[in-house]
């Protein structure tokens, strides 16, 4: 067990080394560096003189060759340093620490949600397999599963916030927040609440559609099994034949799809961030991007790669408790 | 491939049904599938005689003498005959045809609009101009509606419907062959080889797609649809590469390779000839629900506004002009139905293939 986390761990290193690596030399090869990006789009006769650019270049290190950046990012981080954001003036900690939160606002509730409707849904699927009803759901679930996310934000976003204007169930279309900071507790949490009904709804359905056809995938190999004939022929109810012995043995794969979207929890979804302009890592990264915050892509980028070898090794290990026939040798 | 018939489990007796014979009968008995397949088809037809369906320049013209196809520029601009742009033509063809020679005649596309900009007044004789700003509701002229700048929605989209079908062909077609290759090379070959390419797909895999897509399309000086659908061809790979390598590990143990290798076969002969048709089924699977997320890839990013510049218009660039004004529902509406029904049709054919080619969920509908 030892040998084999230790393995893992080293291999996820070189892995991490390695894409951070490319994303490093990517995003240095853009066209175009923070310093002419930010000031030339925004006010032409701001764009830097060649002296002040050489200067500006000094001081963020952008004179030397990519692979010289890349080696000093690669010793800043092994201290614990990932740099301070070229455009917002912060070190990259600091922003990724305030965008965690509302991105766990949405990917949390929304798997969450995923779950608790999910799990019955496939559950609910298997059992009446085959018949009208369940024919129909599922077919619905197919048909949600296929259709895109942007275009369902744009759709909810044009019932909710512009043929639903200035009715009760009218709903925000952008942003976080329109309460002041020193509004009360109670009211703000409503606020964001109300802001985070459509993307929420976004999030969840195009995974809850994945997951309960997954589900159902699995329990409909469960049930051919052997013992499920047993469990039926010593007389167990359908109830609990489908509940404690076909669902129990589907949790296997349960749990990696699990570990899988633990990335997803905290990295966001750009598509929908950008949106709805909710301020989380997916806005983040899209916006540095754009800016050629080099620190800013690349502390996201080593934070999402970790996040992805993490939830890999988590799933896997998550595997053998739930299975003690698998061996991680 | 008479290996491969033992898979269908027909091979009793006589002339039986190939693989693949067995697996169209039975594709065509599922309703759904051959929906979408009957659907993408009039997609292709679509993209096709698009300059025929939507256009301002004439299919067929006859012109002092010779006959045109000036609709072919739609495809190409270079393909448009340089008679009209020496005669002054500008891109308006009904009035000039006919003043300029008046014994020209002309066969239309059936709507005449222009998916690159405003029909103006009196253009086509006696039809208004189209409406601009968040006036132009779909109406008898304007099927789907205008956008801002007053162009046709109906012909934005059937000429978009090109890009829609080559982003998921080529770009699936691009990792199709890098999949095949790199997951070949090492389920075959295993040991070292097998090591490099696993940590190649697992590093590729990690990096988080948009991310990497989004930092390329930056990186390329000039974007155009080609470079996208190469970008995400580029970097779709993997789940294909790791499906081939597991097919080609366990076809590699099979008696009809050691009997291939007995009779003196090469490896790249083998692979070719004898693994990869047993191992291609199962992996034509993940290319075509592939096809449907690279559909999606490329309207994401056109959305995002890194799609090509235009007036390349893509679906995903219409549903981004539509941002800006959500009022013009007819925006939102028509692309993205568009597109929802094309993924739609090719997870539904990707569906279809799995349940006719895999043999444990062919047992199961028993």
């Amino acid at each position: 067990m030892g040998t084999y986390l230790l393995r893992r761990l080293l291999l996820g290193l070189l892995t991490l080394m390695a894409i951070t690596f490319i994303v490093y030399g990517l995003a240095r090869n853009m066209p175009g560096t923070p310093l002419t990006v930010q000031l030339g789009e925004s006010d032409p006769s701001r764009k830097l003189n060649p002296e002040d650019q050489e200067r500006m270049k000094k001081i963020y290190g952008l004179d030397r060759p990519w692979h010289e950046g890349y080696l000093r990012w690669l010793g800043n981080v092994a201290r614990g340093d990932l740099g301070r954001s070229f455009s917002r003036k912060q070190p990259v900690t600091t922003l990724i620490g305030e965008r965690i939160g509302p991105t766990f606002l949405i990917s949390g509730t929304a798997l969450l949600l995923t779950w608790l409707l999910g799990v019955p849904l496939g559950l609910y699927a298997s059992a009446r397999s085959g018949l009208a009803d369940e024919r129909a759901t599922s077919l619905l679930l197919y048909v949600l599963y296929s259709f895109p996310t942007f275009v369902a934000a744009l759709f909810l976003q044009i019932v909710f916030a512009v043929w639903l204007r200035g009715t009760s169930w009218e709903l925000p279309l952008f942003g976080m927040s329109d309460l002041p900071a020193d509004a009360g507790w109670a009211a703000r949490a409503v606020d964001i609440a109300r802001h985070a009904i459509l993307p929420v709804t976004c999030q969840t359905y195009v995974s809850l559609a994945y997951d309960s056809r997954f589900i159902k995938a699995n329990m409909e190999e469960a049930v051919r099994q052997d013992y499920i004939r047993t469990a039926r022929a010593k007389g167990a109810g359908p109830g609990r034949v489908l509940f404690h012995h076909a669902f129990r043995n589907t949790l296997i794969p349960l749990v990696t799809l699990l570990g899988l979207s633990l990335p997803g929890l905290i990295g966001g979804s750009v598509i929908i961030e950008q949106i709805f302009t909710w301020p989380g890592m997916g806005r983040l990264f899209f916006e540095s991007i754009r800016e050629r915050d080099y620190p800013t892509i690349m502390g996201l980028t080593l934070m999402f790669s970790v996040l992805t070898l993490l939830g890999q090794l988590l799933a896997d290990l998550l595997y053998c408790l739930v299975d003690p026939r698998v061996s991680v040798e | 491939m008479n290996d491969t018939q033992t898979n269908s489990g027909q091979s009793r007796g006589g002339q039986s049904r190939g693989f693949w014979a067995d697996a169209w009968a039975r594709f065509r008995r599922k309703p759904l599938a051959m929906a979408a397949l009957v659907f993408v088809g009039l997609l292709a037809a679509v993209a096709v005689f698009a300059p025929a369906i939507a256009g301002t320049k004439p299919v067929l013209c006859r012109y002092k003498g010779r006959i045109y196809a000036p609709a072919l520029s739609y495809f190409d601009r270079r393909l448009e005959p340089t008679i009209f742009a020496r005669d002054r033509f500008r891109g308006t063809y009904p009035r000039n045809l006919k003043e300029k020679d008046p014994d020209s005649w002309a066969i239309w596309p059936l709507v005449f609009q222009d998916p690159h900009r405003a029909v103006r007044e009196n253009e086509w004789p006696g039809r208004p101009a189209n409406p601009a700003k968040d006036e132009g509701r779909p109406s008898r002229i304007n099927l789907c509606g205008t956008d801002q700048y007053g162009v046709d929605v109906f012909a934005k989209m059937v000429h978009g419907t090109t890009i829609a079908l080559l982003v998921g062909v080529v770009s699936m077609g691009l990792a199709g062959t890098i999949g095949i290759v790199v997951g070949a090379l090492g389920g075959y070959f295993g040991g070292w080889v097998d090591m490099l390419t696993s940590r190649i797909t697992e590093i590729v895999m990690c990096v988080p797609t948009l991310v990497l897509i989004l930092a390329v399309v930056a990186i390329v000086e000039k974007p155009t649809i080609w470079k996208t659908m190469a970008i995400i061809g580029a970097t779709g790979w993997t789940g294909i590469a790791r499906l081939t390598r597991g097919e080609f590990l366990r076809l590699r143990q099979s008696e009809f390779v050691t009997a291939a290798r007995a009779t003196g076969a090469g490896p790249v002969r083998i692979m070719l000839r004898h693994i990869l048709p047993n191992a291609l089924a199962p992996v034509l699977v993940p290319i075509t629900f592939g096809i449907a997320s690279a559909i999606l890839t490329e309207s994401a990013l056109s959305f995002l506004g890194f799609g090509p510049p235009p007036p390349a218009a893509s679906w995903g660039s219409l549903l981004n002009d539509a941002r800006s004004n959500l009022s013009m529902w007819w925006l939102v509406v028509f692309p993205g139905v568009a597109i929802f029904l094309t993924v739609l049709a090719y997870n539904l054919i990707g569906e279809g293939l799995q349940e006719v080619t895999d043999p444990r969920l062919r047992e199961a509908r028993k």
